[in-house]
């Protein structure tokens, strides 16, 4: 939470056409200042951050320093790119903005984004960090882009000459597949002083959605019932898959014994599936937490290299588990087409009407449907023994003798 | 201790008359081109220990004589004289300059802007000497600025404590945080209560 001025100062040289960041090391660049700017608005609303050019049409402050996000965004937007960047003008004016800057008890600190060749001597750079020292003015440094033998060292000596109390940092940023942005988030640029920050975290939570494993580490800390209704459907899908598996395995074999087990396990996710029922999420709870995370990691790897339908059927359960948590009709509709596709026995949805609760929950939901009608109680007696298709037709007639 | 005055020292104590040290806002004390952070602050200290360095010093960072301390006050206050104690082997403070009631100052406003007063400092390693203030300039001090632009040759310039003399009033110096100006008088914002209906006049 410190009171921080900031000005970022973007190379827009004719270096940042390339492309080995994706999309192009300009954009890159873009994406990172803007999440830089996020942070710093968000560790203490009273922070400005302002935004430079060190190339491009000159060295010229785009922006000064304002806690305003939306003028910082615009500014970025329609930068030209070319000619060769200004460092050492750069860091001047970047001095003398701050300098002017409305609140004197904030902090100064300049950011530069440097990704083309640093033309200057390690000497010149370490009496411009002397300078920058003299005036407390922090320096971070991101060295991305351009490499040559020496740049790496020259930054380095320039932000060792500035440092006062680990107050300034150096990043380099190698090209590769993981985002400028993504890269900047663990690093104590992002992160402050301080070691971290609620919007940081969240922000690397977010930016990590591919790995699960991630997800559930950094979610408990951040938002404890997000946390909790990722592993719910995390399980329900694990869930799902095993049960699939176990169909797949079941027919098979023809063993009868494994119906009972995939139906009481269709039961419990199905049952997942009702917000409402706190009892059976407790159930389900209880199940997963036998199995420890390398059960889980073992789990995704084989979902990751199954093939075939059911392989299919799971990435289709994926989505679904997720969508389906919201509507207990819908929920029902969504199994009852994934049971079809896996060519799993009809019977196994007639064992699933056969609990009762369950279906009485269900026929609540349905508008129109009361179930203590006798007519729905002879329906329901009717159920057993029954088709699916039979079931539907008494369904549709109580509704039509309601109407 | 030695004291400048021609009075012995067991009648009344010398330490009183530094008082100002009480009136230092101490936490907010901030020194520019120090080469530990926040050393500044062990630079203040009453008057006996003025020779006692176990609390630390302010050192200017290396190659670089000069150094900017901004010192508020937790009240106005009238600064009648300055002593400074600085290091030995030249390095202490040669020339000090004093800018009041200014905020924000760093080094390029310090060279460029005149002061209040500036001073010939010589080598005080003892404590012993102290430079009056012209008073009529330093009535209603809220901040001080001292600037150290040189020394005596060392290559960083070492202090040890810098004392103040004089006397603090209670009053405390108001900024005007945030002024909103009006251009066109919005008659909204300035209701009576007899417009708003239902207040009862005030009669006296």
């Amino acid at each position: 939470m410190v009171l921080e001025a900031t000005m970022i100062c973007i190379d827009n040289s004719e270096w940042m056409r390339n492309g080995d960041y994706a999309p192009s090391r300009f954009q890159a660049q873009a994406d990172a200042v803007n999440l830089i700017c996020g942070a710093k608005t968000q560790s203490n609303p009273e922070n400005t951050v302002g935004v430079m050019t060190m190339a491009g049409k000159g060295v010229r402050v785009l922006v000064t320093p304002t806690s305003d996000l939306g003028k910082i965004l615009a500014c970025m937007h329609g930068l030209e790119v070319g000619a060769e960047a200004n460092l050492s003008a750069a860091i001047q004016v970047a001095q003398l903005a701050l300098k002017h800057r409305q609140n004197k008890r904030q902090q100064q600190r300049i950011i530069a984004f440097i990704g083309s060749p640093v033309k200057y001597d390690k000497k010149v750079l370490e009496t411009i960090g002397k300078k920058l020292k003299k005036n407390n003015v922090s320096l971070d440094i991101v060295d991305f882009g351009e490499t040559d033998d020496e740049k790496p060292e020259k930054l380095e000596a320039l932000v060792a000459a500035v440092n006062s109390s680990d107050s300034s940092h150096i990043v380099h940023v190698p090209p590769g597949e993981n985002a400028l942005s993504d890269v900047l988030i663990s690093t104590p640029i992002f992160t402050g002083e301080e070691g971290g920050s609620g919007f940081a975290a969240s922000a690397a939570a977010a930016a990590a959605t591919g790995a699960a494993g991630f997800e559930f580490d950094v979610d408990p800390n951040v938002d404890p019932e997000l946390a909790l209704a990722l592993r719910l459907s995390m399980e329900e899908e694990r869930a799902r898959q095993e049960a699939i598996a176990k169909k797949a395995a079941e027919e098979s074999s023809g063993a009868e014994n494994k119906d009972h087990a995939s139906s009481s396990n269709t039961d419990s996710v199905m049952a997942e599936a009702e917000p409402a029922s706190n009892a059976t999420a407790d159930d389900k709870k209880d199940q997963p937490k036998d199995d420890d995370d390398a059960h889980l990691l073992q789990q995704a790897l084989a979902m990751s290299m199954e093939e075939g339908s059911s392989g299919a059927a799971a990435v289709a359960d994926a989505a679904m588990a997720e969508a389906a948590v919201d509507d207990q009709d819908l929920a029902l509709a969504l199994q009852m087409s994934v049971q079809d596709a896996s060519m799993s026995s009809q019977s196994d949805m007639s064992k699933v009407f056969e609990d009762r609760s369950f279906v009485t929950s269900i026929l609540n939901s349905l508008p129109g449907v009361d179930p203590n009608d006798p007519s729905v109680k002879d329906l329901l007696a009717s159920l057993h023994g029954q088709g699916e298709q039979e079931k539907k037709e008494d369904q549709d007639k109580p509704e039509d003798e309601k109407k | 201790m030695a004291c400048l005055h021609d009075h012995s020292c067991e009648d009344h104590n010398c330490a009183a008359d530094w008082s100002l040290f009480n009136h230092i806002d101490i936490p907010k004390v901030v020194a520019l081109n120090e080469s530990v952070a926040g050393s500044v602050k062990s630079v203040f200290k009453p008057w006996e220990q003025r020779l006692d360095t176990s609390g630390g010093f302010l050192e200017s960072n290396e190659g670089d004589p000069e150094l900017l301390i901004f010192i508020p006050f937790t009240s106005d206050v009238k600064i009648k004289s300055i002593s400074v104690v600085g290091g030995a082997d030249g390095t202490s403070p040669s020339r000090t300059r004093a800018f009041i009631n200014r905020e924000g100052i760093d080094f390029s406003d310090a060279q460029n802007m005149q002061p209040v007063q500036e001073w010939e400092l010589g080598e005080n390693l003892q404590g012993v000497l102290e430079y009056q203030t012209r008073y009529s300039r330093f009535q209603g001090v809220a901040n001080l600025t001292l600037h150290f632009s040189e020394n005596f040759g060392g290559d960083i310039t070492k202090i040890y404590y810098i004392g103040l003399r004089g006397e603090a009033t209670q009053n405390k110096r108001d900024v005007v945080a945030t002024i909103v100006y009006e251009v066109m008088p919005n008659p909204s914002d300035h209701k009576t209560k007899s417009e708003t209906g239902g207040g009862f006049s005030h009669v006296e």
